[in-house]
């Protein structure tokens, strides 16, 4: 109990430093920006297991990509570009940006016949794309190997393929099934925003991707499942220190 | 301090905008380019500006290959990018809103000669032409009266349809198959 | 284990007598065929005896698709369907569909290169496939049902994301003018009734897994990249309707039909199509309109964006919505296809009230795509709608169905343009109901012989465009001169060639179009102006005959004749050239199987010779320069009398034409005076075991 309650008066004193409706002066943000999931759990001096410890990612994203579905004509070269070219294979059951799923029926699926979007009703083709979530991100959250790590220069969460086991745990987290498998490498891979250059965006030829600046979206695209990822016991009592209600 | 800027202008600036609006389909005067470097406060109003931006202007056209100057019928000069813009059509826009006649049958004996074809009168109202149905009427009848417009025919396909071509380029016979073959035809054979 | 490229490694092989489902090599066995209709005349070759008949269980269908389906490679989305076909006329033989949509690249993702169907499944069965578990199931439900039905119930169990090649009422009722569809609106024409007679409605295909890449990534990153600027609007035309700032030149016939102005009109809210300079490669998918372009400027409002196959940028597929159609004919305000599919309903009228582009018409283009599409019709090109017209305005019709079933018909409503009509005689064609719709079903060719109206009557008249065997022209001497009928001479069905149309209709000065011309083909002879023919050269056989090879490269590759080949491009920096060679680079790419133009024509050439010596075989006659490869009268006349190679005709001389096959069987090393292939062609493009049969049966020159 002593550990949790030190734990916790650590984290109070970070946030502190950090407060997310004042200013924060240059000199303090730039103490906290650098803050990675090991400097994280480096506060943590009596730090459990990896996976075990509340992950905190401060960093934000930098950019995201963002789809109109009113322009998209439902040809996939976002999914083949960003299998072909990542992967050097076509494979749009792990592209990262996914289309085909409500391509035939729009997004609430084929139980609405042809009185949905997509091809079969008004035409509307909705991109899934990931939101590169602010804290917490469910995926990196769910890790047990803490394996979803924030990749400069673009911040995207990325799956760190050294750290990754397969475990699909990830998958099962995130709200909008974002999450790939790829069965050739046994390792989960999910949108990196290709260190800034998205190919999706660049292959799409009806202008329907945008690459923006960051801003959050996970409150505005509703889920399309109810995560069933199992995070350890202990990880959630830390989380709950902050996160309670 | 000046002259930097001047050089800045003529490097840059001044390409850019012309090879942008170039790309909207668009010709310039270099009254329209220095009202709008005053508007963006590119530059700042000065006495004796208009012709020393013209001298400027002059001389930037002459370093880049690819900008053009192009003068019409009222001696007034228009600019262009050849990077946005094609010879083709800045041609037809120098002539737009001026001598519709000759806007017209100039479009019809090239059509006629380069491809070769007749034109159906109706494109006439679509950008970049956008012609008003009276005024191209009235240019067809002005056309009928001059010896110099002669050549320009007109060929009416099965479904109504009026084309025109140039006796210079095309026969009649061959004209009027070929207004055929594109207004019925084609669609004939998806 | 080394990973083959392009290939998904597998053919599937389903016997639905048996109901056991066995898999192949690709590799192994299909290699030299490559896929598609390779594959197709291969099975048919070795396995389908002369004589079978396209609704005997002997007979095979194959959905091939090729090394390139299911990848990056822009126009790749088409699966080829070969089998014997229902409506060649007097006898069936070899003939290929091909649809578009998503079919080729599941069936790619799933694992396979093709699906061969053999036997006849006791009762009606559907083929599901997902991944690598294959399984007939019972289609009695769905038996009866149309095509969007079944689609639907199929997804329902399948998930969302299953493309299902599917029949409607007139496949299962065994009607010849019947087609199987994907994808809602992507269809392969004149199979439908041979998976009827097997008793299989539909397959439906979920894969999961890659086409892999043999060659490096950035490779063929940049390939493909390459490969899009290259692209035109639809039809690889490269030239805009209306003149653009960054156009040189503009043609009214093209289809790139995208300016400033022209929008997307029923999008929420609207989409501008724009400029669409050809460099931005974001802006491919706006440059075509098809709807627009076959039924006017008004479509323009209706339409609610492009779609299409796989991969592919073009969008030649129109979606679009007229609310008016809801009410007045209690048909979905939603719609979508292309051609002459878009065109079905429209095409069966003589005029509209409002002409030809006006509002009546795009309504009939609703209410015949509505119909057609869900029972699955084949219109044969049009064929079927311009047989209809011509029979009911000169009183065949009348003439040869019982009174009291015409009797049946709204005529009047249909002389005044009512799309409703269609209401009345599409399903009668679907469910063989009457005469009338019994007959129209049959395809041309054996209407006419059950109606005792001779052939000849049909070759004479030049509206119909009748060629031979049952079916018309496509893209002949109209569009191509003496190269479009020797192109038309080669099938067993309307030819499915745009190879030549593609460059002809492009949009190019006839002068470019003559440079890039002899640039490919040996000299600016090969190709001449529209109507402004002139006598036969070798130059215009070399041209028909890379037309033919291409196209069966493409339909072996999965490359979308309707696009390829790239024989010109939009660019004025190239001088508006293509690149003739990008098949070959993207297929060594992809396979890792090294092939220049040169060989991976060869290659092509094999198929194409393969089709010819079916052809032989199952007509049981070398006599093909007479028997087969025959011309209708139509194109030798004139309706205002003027002779051949004369400006403002498109007709053709007798003696020019028989020079014209002479030539362009010394291009392929036919015999000149059979047209049959010699051994020696067959065994220099590996067909050997292929004369050795044709030689025992004395149908070799």
């Amino acid at each position: 109990m002593g550990d949790q309650y030190e734990k916790h008066e650590a984290l109070e004193d970070m946030l502190g430093s950090v407060s997310l409706e004042g200013s924060c002066s240059r000199r303090d943000f730039l103490k906290w920006s650098g803050v990675t999931v090991v400097g994280m759990t480096a506060l943590w001096t009596l730090a459990a297991k990896a996976g075990e410890t509340p992950l905190i990612i401060m960093d934000q994203a930098k950019g995201i990509v963002i789809g109109d579905p009113t322009r998209c004509v439902g040809c996939r070269r976002c999914e083949l570009a960003c299998t072909e070219f990542n992967d050097g294979k076509a494979c749009p059951t792990i592209a990262r940006i996914k289309v085909n799923r409500n391509l035939n029926y729009g997004v609430q699926s084929v139980f609405t016949g042809q009185r949905g979007q997509g091809t079969w009703g008004k035409g509307l083709v909705m991109q899934d794309l990931c939101k590169q979530c602010p804290h917490p991100v469910p995926c990196a959250n769910a890790c047990p190997n803490d394996a979803i790590v924030v990749k400069p220069p673009t911040n995207a969460r990325v799956v760190d393929l050294k750290k990754c086991v397969g475990c699909k745990m990830c998958q099962r987290a995130c709200p909008w099934e974002m999450i790939s498998f790829d069965a050739d490498t046994n390792k989960a891979t999910k949108c990196f925003l290709c260190d800034g250059k998205p190919r999706c965006v660049e292959a799409c030829p009806a202008e329907a991707l945008t690459y923006a600046p960051w801003r959050d979206l996970t409150d505005k695209i509703p889920p399309r499942v109810t995560p069933t990822a199992i995070v350890a016991p202990a990880k959630t009592a830390a989380c709950n220190q902050c996160h309670k209600r | 301090m000046e002259t930097q800027n001047q050089a800045d202008l003529a490097s840059l600036a001044i390409p850019d905008f012309i090879q942008k609006r170039s790309e909207a389909g668009e010709l310039v005067t270099a009254e329209d380019i220095l009202d709008a470097f005053l508007k963006m406060g590119a530059l700042t109003e000065k006495e004796n500006q208009r012709a020393d931006f013209e001298a400027l202007l002059k001389k930037t056209v002459k370093q880049n290959e690819e900008l053009k100057r192009i003068v019409d019928g009222k001696a007034v000069a228009y600019y262009y990018s050849t990077r946005t813009m094609t010879d083709a059509y800045a041609a037809i826009l120098i002539r737009r809103g001026q001598d519709e006649a000759l806007l017209m049958a100039e479009t019809v004996r090239d059509n006629s000669r380069r491809y070769p074809r007749p034109v159906p009168v109706r494109m006439f109202e679509f950008s970049p032409y956008s012609l008003t149905t009276e005024g191209i009427s009235s240019c067809l009848d002005n056309m009928a009266d001059q010896e110099q417009y002669h050549d320009i025919q007109q060929t009416i396909t099965s479904i109504g349809t009026v084309f025109l071509f140039s006796t210079a380029y095309l026969e009649p016979d061959y004209a009027n198959f070929l207004a055929e073959w594109i207004d019925v035809g084609q669609a004939r054979s998806p | 284990m080394a990973r083959i490229g392009g290939w998904a490694g597998k053919v599937l092989r389903a016997d639905l007598s048996t109901g056991r489902i066995t898999k192949e090599d690709t590799v192994e066995k299909y290699k030299d065929y490559l896929g598609g209709t390779g594959i197709g005349y291969k099975v048919i070759w070795d396995e389908v005896p002369p004589g079978t008949k396209p609704f005997d269980p002997a007979n095979k269908v194959i959905f091939g698709v090729g090394p390139l389906a299911g990848t990056g490679a822009p126009c790749n989305g088409r699966t080829a369907v070969t089998t014997l076909w229902p409506t060649c006329w007097p006898k069936p033989l070899i003939a290929s569909g091909h649809m578009g949509g998503h079919f080729a690249a599941a069936l790619k993702y799933a694992g396979y290169d093709a699906v061969i169907i053999e036997g006849k499944a006791d009762r009606p069965v559907w083929l599901s496939i997902a991944d690598g578990t294959v399984e007939m199931k019972d289609a009695r439900h769905l038996w009866g049902q149309g095509i969007r039905r079944t689609t639907l119930e199929i997804s329902q169990q399948m998930g969302p994301e299953v493309v299902v090649a599917a029949i409607g009422q007139a496949g299962e009722n065994l009607v010849p003018m019947s087609v199987v569809m994907n994808s809602y609106s992507h269809s392969a024409g004149g199979v439908g009734g041979v998976m009827g007679s097997k008793n299989l409605k539909a397959i439906g295909v979920v894969g999961t897994g890659s086409v892999y890449i043999a060659g490096g990534k950035d490779e063929w990153e940049k390939a493909v990249k390459y490969h899009l600027t290259l692209l035109g609007a639809n039809n690889q035309h490269v030239v805009p309707t209306s003149p653009q700032p960054w156009a040189e030149y503009n043609n009214p016939g093209t289809r790139w039909v995208a300016s400033r102005g022209r929008q997307w009109g029923a999008a929420e809210p609207p989409v501008d199509t724009g400029t669409c300079e050809p460099h931005n490669l974001n802006r491919i998918a706006y440059r075509t309109n098809n709807l627009a372009f076959y039924l006017g400027d008004k479509a323009w409002k209706y339409t609610v964006r492009g779609n299409g196959c796989t991969g592919c940028p073009i969008r030649c597929h129109t979606k679009f919505k007229v609310p008016s159609v809801a009410t007045k004919y209690g048909i979905p305000e939603g719609g979508q296809n292309t051609c002459a599919g878009l065109l079905l309903g429209t095409w069966f009228y003589k005029s509209f009230p409002d002409g030809p582009q006006g509002e009546t018409a795009i309504e009939a283009a609703m209410v015949g795509m509505h119909l057609a599409d869900d029972l699955g019709i084949w219109c044969n090109y049009g064929q079927l709608e311009r047989d209809f017209i011509k029979m009911h305005y000169e009183g065949i019709i009348r003439n040869k169905i019982p009174e009291d079933e015409f009797k049946i018909f709204s005529w009047d409503k249909y002389e005044k343009g009512d799309p409703s009509f269609l209401f009345q005689i599409l399903p009668r064609i679907a469910y063989k109901q009457g005469e009338l719709g019994t007959a129209l079903g049959l395809g041309t060719g054996y209407m006419l012989e059950r109606w005792g109206i001779p052939e000849a009557e049909w070759k004479k008249d030049p509206n119909l465009v009748y060629w031979k065997l049952g079916h018309p022209k496509h893209h002949a001497n109209e569009d191509a001169g003496q190269s479009g009928v020797i192109i038309n001479t080669i099938y067993n069905r309307d030819t499915q060639c745009h190879s030549q149309v593609n460059f002809t209709r492009n949009g190019l000065p006839i002068d470019v179009q003559k440079r890039l011309g002899a640039e490919l083909w040996g000299s600016e002879d090969a190709i001449d102006a529209i109507g402004a023919y002139t006598p036969m050269n070798v130059h215009k056989a070399k041209w028909a005959k890379w037309a033919l090879v291409r196209k069966e490269l493409h339909d072996s590759l999965s490359i979308c004749n309707w696009m390829g080949p790239w024989a010109a491009s939009p660019l004025k920096e190239r001088g508006y050239r293509g690149d003739d060679s990008i098949e070959s680079l993207l297929y060594s790419i992809a396979t890792g199987d090294k092939k220049s133009r040169e060989e991976l024509d060869q290659l092509g050439e094999r198929i194409f010779l393969l089709h010819r010596a079916l052809t032989i075989r199952d007509m049981v006659t070398r006599e093909m320069r007479t028997k087969h490869d025959t011309v209708p009268d139509w194109v030798f006349e004139d309706k205002s009398g003027k002779a051949p190679f004369t400006k403002g005709t498109i007709r053709m001389d007798h003696a020019d034409i028989e020079k014209g096959m002479e030539m362009f069987y010394r291009e392929c090393g036919w015999d000149e005076t059979t047209g049959a292939p010699s051994a020696d062609t067959y065994e220099k493009l590996g067909l050997g075991y292929v004369a050795e049969e044709l030689g025992k049966k004395g149908l070799l020159p």
